[in-house]
């Protein structure tokens, strides 16, 4: 028995009292050993799974599908599974697995696979007990551990043994949150390093926060360096080493024809004078002649497809599109380099991290007149100078050349770069109220207006669409006269107008006319559970929101009541509505504006006030009263 | 599944000696981009051509015909979400001998070809219950482009088969080219108003089926879009083999039964069965039936996955993890062993699959059910939220195949034997808070039927997120700063032995936004205390018929207290009757809101009732007004005016 399970069963008991009892399945252990060796200059990298499970009630019998993913950089060996059942003392074993092939609608084609199966048998108090092996074949994915899952676990262990000539690097995310034992061993030629945590509690995610690896408490390991005759050789021992991981890789990248890439780039910047505007043109052409398609395919998921390759496919996935316009870019040349970065999802930092963990993503950097600028042709419709919203305060690890490297922070975008000016004109006709409305849509704003529609209406009608969408007035608000212009990837606004007719909206009561001029109720619903909601609130990106309604008082009617001005002010996100009467009209004026990417969980009460203001606000009618 | 065991051996030695069509057919050499009408080019995605050729070809090599399979399409782009639509290309290999070839090519707007490079396909396999799969991207797509892909498999030799032909994009021009030369065949189209020609392909017998501008298919509420697709089935055998469909459906009820009516029930199914019955006497067939859905769906669990073994019974009966059809046999076993007579139904998912009986394809074939036929109730053995009771709603309405214990078959159409299964009865008592600063609502709700299914299932098996959501429906949903003050549910076990046992809530819950100072009055939204109810829009013209997911009822009495010191008025809002008038005259749908005012309260009454899931497209208008009459009530609000 190898020395880790002897060092487990010393555990006290005491710990194993929580017992997760109303839970439907939980995990009574889920531990991980990681085995390394090395033979001269080559590592032996052998992960040891052994996860016991049990159903505490029979309600969720979907519990007994497993499934064990693994990719052209691992293997899996040695499964052994079988379902126990503790008041027969009978074991039944798995006797089928299969192999498939991962097939989702993110990544077109990817080589990555998963053993699945299921346990027999399973009913209240069954025990699912599993082990297996995972093959590790390239140094550089050593991976990491998650103390808590989806469901309890109640002992969770990860433990590393490894050569007394290697050195490990490991950072721990969220385990603050987690009572975590730490311990070192030392036997004649190992050191074992192991982190317990008992009873951690199930995880699972809410709307509209980030992603899980943001609190689920999580280890990312990783191996140093080496020592071989006295020598000490890097694998992940800082940046440099995975800067020039990246830099073997680039150096596999097809640059052979380019002269198609050459005679497009010419043609597109032709006429052209300035740097800005030849990027721009450049980084257009791509985001509208490229299609976005994943692939995910052994090291052809981290070497870019060929440039050619790409003009000539008119397809790509991030790489292959960051790698054209790096080409295309350097042409002409715009000083623009090959970037790796990580999107929102990803919570790590390359100075923390020193690997591939860091990142899921590639874009160009171009530096154009001392400004450098973010260029993500992935996001068909951002505008030029503008990264795609899913990047915003991430590290980009920029390539300068081959030994050369920087790290820069793409900045959050401002409130005022993703700007809609909303212009109403409102009268009323037998009851009915008319509205002409005018939206100019800047920045993020635009950009999402224009792939939702573009993606998400499709077969419903504008006119729903936008119903279902904008929600204006009443659910019984029709659209008509419906244009759109600049419906593009540029810096201009997207003009959408059109005119409404809602009815049932207004209400009359004796020989008085209620009517709330909010026919637009943006953030209405956007307070949070500040009792039991967990994690923050993330924000896609900061905006400002200013709306003008004039409504034309009919004949033979005055405004009895016109509300008072009413605000909210923070510093990160605030409204102001304020109304006038000026010659038989009234105008309301209304601004929005949220400047944060996320809401804490210790400013949720402040948020919640902001919106029930907000709230209070969006009910005030004004009276009309006939003269 | 189906296909395995209702497979009937069929010894075909018939030859015919001319060459195989797919040899021949090809694509234009030339391409030229084709016209289309401003219409179309509005459209994300227009299929010029969309035509699938099945061929029957027998020789005197092989005992058996071989079947190809050629598709050959052109469609134009013209956007983005075009392009993301038919940019890849998928090949599904389930079934298929070989890939005789494949080819895929672009035409630009400016003229120019861009060719597949056949290096680029790759192979997936085994991907969930689908098999393999041929996946390549299309080279070269840009807006305003056509994409034209033409390929021929050779697929396993079968007698029947089907093809879907209206897709969500509309086609300009689809054809169905059936070439069966001296075989026997059968051909039949849905939804359509063109008929087969008959015709001769290379001196071989075939028959064409050309359809011109079929519109794309939308999705609209209230509707089943997918299996309302324009779809063709087929089937092919020897010139000398004259089988009729019953002699399909026989075949068919004699092997599926055989394997189901057990001759014997084993020893392991007899303790199971006694466990289950112990300590239990004079058990009604009902509570006999329940019980064994309840031990099945509580110690068994359904597979899909490529194991053989999860049909045989001895293996489920240990592994207690079977197929979707194997779990059949441990219902037959169970239910024989406690003398429940029953019937097994073999029918599809209405909004996959219009089952028809006058057509065998074994690819309608989907759903199992089990039916009790003293009780008229039916299992449903692969949705383990669902208990013994009425018919599923996803199967209601269509037809099914019911094979009784002596393998007599026959068909039927899968009603809901009590119409007033699925209802909701509602009561609310409301009142104001510091001279209507917050309202506040007492409920106390009934859910029976399918609504009270769903509720178990949602209670027992959602995520911490969808709790919340549905927390949030029960209490009344789009009250934007409702406060829930109290929530209790009950009945909320899954395992129900009683037929139709109501899952039960009952909550408090205060607002602030549901009203409004408008000077000395308060304006009192009262139609938004129903929840939120959605509008159904229709400017286009209605496509689909009419299918609710299932009939249902709703009975809600709402009382408010008028605070001493006001009248109230407004109340004229609260009054809305809209009623469907089925052609029999009989009124199936109807909204039906009033209010009485009673010692200082108003005592308002809603109905609301669709007696039947199908109702007539041609009365769509009618049908409308009865949905939208709950949203009209959402827009109901009075007025609390101060007494002078």
């Amino acid at each position: 028995m190898p020395k880790f399970l002897f060092f487990f069963l010393l555990v006290p008991f005491l710990c194993w009292s929580q017992d997760f009892s109303d839970e439907d399945y939980i995990y009574l252990k889920r531990h991980e050993h990681i085995k390394i060796s090395l033979n001269d200059d080559t590592f032996n990298i052998v992960q040891n799974i052994t996860e016991q499970g049990k159903f505490n009630s029979s309600k969720k019998l979907y519990f007994a599908n497993e499934s064990i993913g693994y990719s052209s950089f691992s293997e899996i060996k040695d499964i052994e599974a079988y379902t126990y059942l503790p008041e027969k003392d009978k074991k039944i074993n798995v006797d089928y697995f299969e192999t498939q092939q991962v097939f989702d609608n993110m990544v077109f084609y990817s080589d990555d696979e998963f053993k699945s199966f299921i346990f027999p048998a399973v009913t209240k108090g069954a025990e699912t007990h599993l082990s297996y092996k995972r093959i590790i074949k390239e140094p550089q994915f050593l991976g990491g551990f998650n103390f808590a899952i989806h469901v309890p676990t109640k002992s969770a262990q990860l433990s590393v043994e490894f050569p007394k000539n290697v050195e490990i690097g490991y950072v721990e995310f969220n385990t603050d949150s987690i009572s975590l034992d730490f311990t070192k061993e030392e036997t004649a030629n190992s050191n074992i390093y192991t982190w317990t945590a008992y009873n951690t509690e199930g995880f699972q995610g809410e709307d509209d926060s980030e992603a899980p690896m943001y609190y689920l408490p999580h280890i990312l390991l990783y191996i140093k360096n080496y020592e071989n005759d006295g020598k000490k050789i890097s694998v992940s021992n800082d940046l440099s080493d995975l800067y020039r991981w990246y830099v073997s890789l680039i150096d596999q990248v097809d640059t052979s024809d380019l002269e198609e890439v050459y005679s497009i780039t010419d043609e597109i910047t032709s006429g052209l004078h300035s740097k800005a505007d030849k990027a721009k043109a450049i980084f257009e052409w791509v985001q509208n002649n490229i299609n976005y398609i994943a692939f995910g395919d052994g090291y052809g998921g981290f070497i870019p497809a060929g440039a050619a390759a790409t003009c000539e496919t008119r397809y790509g996935d991030c790489k292959a599109m960051s790698n054209l316009l790096y080409e295309m870019l350097n042409y002409v040349d715009i000083e623009a380099y090959r970037t790796w970065i990580g999107s929102r999802k990803k919570p790590y930092s390359y100075y923390k991290v020193p690997t591939t963990s860091v990142d899921n993503h590639m874009i160009t950097t171009a530096i154009i007149e001392n400004d450098t600028i973010f260029l993500d042709a992935t996001d068909s419709y951002v505008p030029f100078g503008m990264p795609s919203s899913f990047i915003q305060t991430k590290e980009a690890f920029i390539g300068i050349d081959k030994d050369n490297y920087q790290i820069l922070k793409v900045p959050a975008q401002q409130a005022n770069q993703s700007v809609t000016h909303i212009t109403s004109n409102m009268h009323l006709e037998n009851g009915t109220l008319k509205v002409s409305e005018k939206r100019l849509l800047q920045g993020y704003d635009k950009v999402e207006f224009v792939s939702d529609y573009i993606y998400k209406k499709e077969s419903k009608t504008e006119e729903e669409y936008l119903n279902t969408t904008l929600a204006l007035g009443n659910n019984k608000t029709k659209y008509i006269n419906i244009s759109k212009t600049n419906f593009d990837n540029k810096d201009t606004p997207l003009v959408l107008e059109y005119d409404l007719d809602i009815d049932s909206y207004t209400k009359t009561i004796g020989d008085k006319i209620y009517l709330n001029l909010d026919i637009d109720r943006s953030l209405s619903s956007s307070d949070v559970d500040s009792k039991d909601r967990k994690f923050s609130k993330k924000i896609d990106y900061k905006f400002e929101r200013h709306f003008t309604t004039n409504f034309q008082i009919p004949d033979g009617y005055k405004a009895s009541y016109i509300p008072d001005e009413i605000a909210f002010e923070d510093p990160e996100y605030g409204f102001k509505i304020s109304y006038e009467l000026k010659d038989g009209i009234i105008t309301q004026t209304k601004f929005i504006y949220i400047k944060t990417l996320s809401i804490e969980k210790q400013d949720f009460e402040n948020w919640n006030r902001f919106i029930k203001s907000l709230q209070k606000a969006y009910k005030k009618s004004i009276i009309l009263e006939q003269i | 599944m189906i296909k395995k065991i209702a497979l009937i051996a069929l010894l075909i030695t018939v030859s015919n000696g001319f060459a195989q069509h797919y040899k021949t057919y090809d694509w234009q050499k030339k391409p030229k981009l084709h016209k289309l009408t401003d219409d179309e080019k509005e459209a994300s995605s227009v299929a010029i051509l969309k035509k699938t050729i099945v061929e029957y070809h027998s020789d005197e090599v092989s005992s058996e015909p071989r079947l190809y399979e050629t598709k050959h399409t052109i469609i134009r782009v013209n956007d983005d979400n075009g392009i993301a639509q038919h940019n890849t290309v998928y090949i599904p290999m389930y079934d298929v001998k070989q890939l005789i070839n494949v080819k895929a090519r672009t035409i630009s707007p400016s003229g120019k070809v861009v060719l597949l490079n056949e290096d680029n396909i790759k192979d997936v396999s085994n991907v969930e219950e689908y098999g393999d799969f041929k996946i390549f991207a299309i080279e070269g797509a840009e807006m305003n482009s056509e994409i034209e892909v033409l390929y021929t498999v050779e697929r396993a030799f079968e007698i029947y088969g089907s093809e879907t032909i209206q897709a969500n994009y509309k086609i300009k021009e689809a054809e169905f080219l059936f070439i069966t030369g001296k075989l026997m065949s059968n051909v039949k189209a849905y939804r359509t108003i063109e008929t087969f020609e008959p015709v001769k392909i290379d001196g071989n017998k075939a028959q064409r089926l050309t359809i011109k501008d079929i519109p794309a298919m939308v999705e609209e509420e209230y509707a089943t879009p997918k299996a309302n697709n324009i779809s063709v089935v087929y089937q092919c055998f020897l010139p000398d083999q004259n089988i009729t469909q019953n002699m399909f459906w026989t075949n068919v009820s004699n092997n599926v039964g055989r394997q189901f009516f057990p001759e014997a029930v084993v020893a392991q199914a007899k303790e199971d069965t006694n466990a289950i019955v112990e300590g239990k006497s004079d058990l009604t067939t009902f509570k006999k039936a329940a019980l064994v859905d309840i031990f099945i769906k509580s110690n068994y669990t359904i597979v899909k996955n490529n194991n053989q073994e999860l049909s045989d019974l001895d293996y489920i009966l240990a592994n207690r993890s079977a197929s979707d059809y194997g779990i059949l046999k441990v219902y037959a076993q169970y239910l024989t062993a406690l003398d429940v007579e029953f019937e097994i139904v073999i029918t599809a998912n209405r909004f996959l699959t219009k089952f028809d009986p006058e057509f065998f394809v074994p690819g309608m074939l989907r759903d199992f059910l089990i039916y009790i036929p003293s009780e008229r109730k039916y299992i449903a053995p692969d949705r383990f939220e669902a208990r013994i009771g009425e018919a599923p709603f996803n199967i209601l309405g269509n037809y099914g195949l019911f094979i009784a214990s002596d393998l007599n078959h026959y068909f039927s159409k899968i009603i809901q034997e009590d119409p007033e299964y699925s209802r909701i009865r509602r009561d609310m008592n409301i009142s104001f808070k510091n001279d209507f600063e917050s309202v506040t609502i007492e409920q106390d709700q009934d859910y029976f039927g399918h609504w009270a299914e769903t509720s178990r299932a949602v209670v027992n098996l959602s995520t911490e997120q969808g709790l919340i959501e549905y927390k949030d429906y029960l209490t009344g949903s789009g009250i934007e700063d409702k406060e829930i003050l109290s929530y209790e549910t009950l009945n909320t076990d899954m395992n129900q032995l009683e037929y139709n046992v109501p899952f039960q809530v009952k909550t408090t819950i205060s607002s602030e936004v549901l009203l409004e100072d408008a000077g000395d009055s308060y304006i009192f939204q009262i139609g938004l205390v129903i929840g939120t109810q959605s509008e159904l829009y229709q400017e286009t013209e209605r496509i689909n018929p009419i299918e609710m997911v299932y009939p249902n009822r709703y009975n809600y009495e709402i009382i408010v207290d008028i605070p001493e010191g006001y009248t109230v008025e407004g109340l004229e809002s609260l009054v809305i009757d809209k009623r469907y008038i089925a052609s029999n005259g009989k009124e199936t749908a109807k909204f039906e809101s009033n209010y009485k005012l009673k010692d200082n309260k108003i005592v308002i009454t809603i109905e609301e009732f669709y007696k039947t899931h199908e109702f007539d497209l041609n009365k769509y208008e009618e049908f409308r007004d009865v949905i939208n009459a709950a949203s009209d009530f959402n827009k109901a609000a009075i007025l609390f005016k101060a007494e002078d």
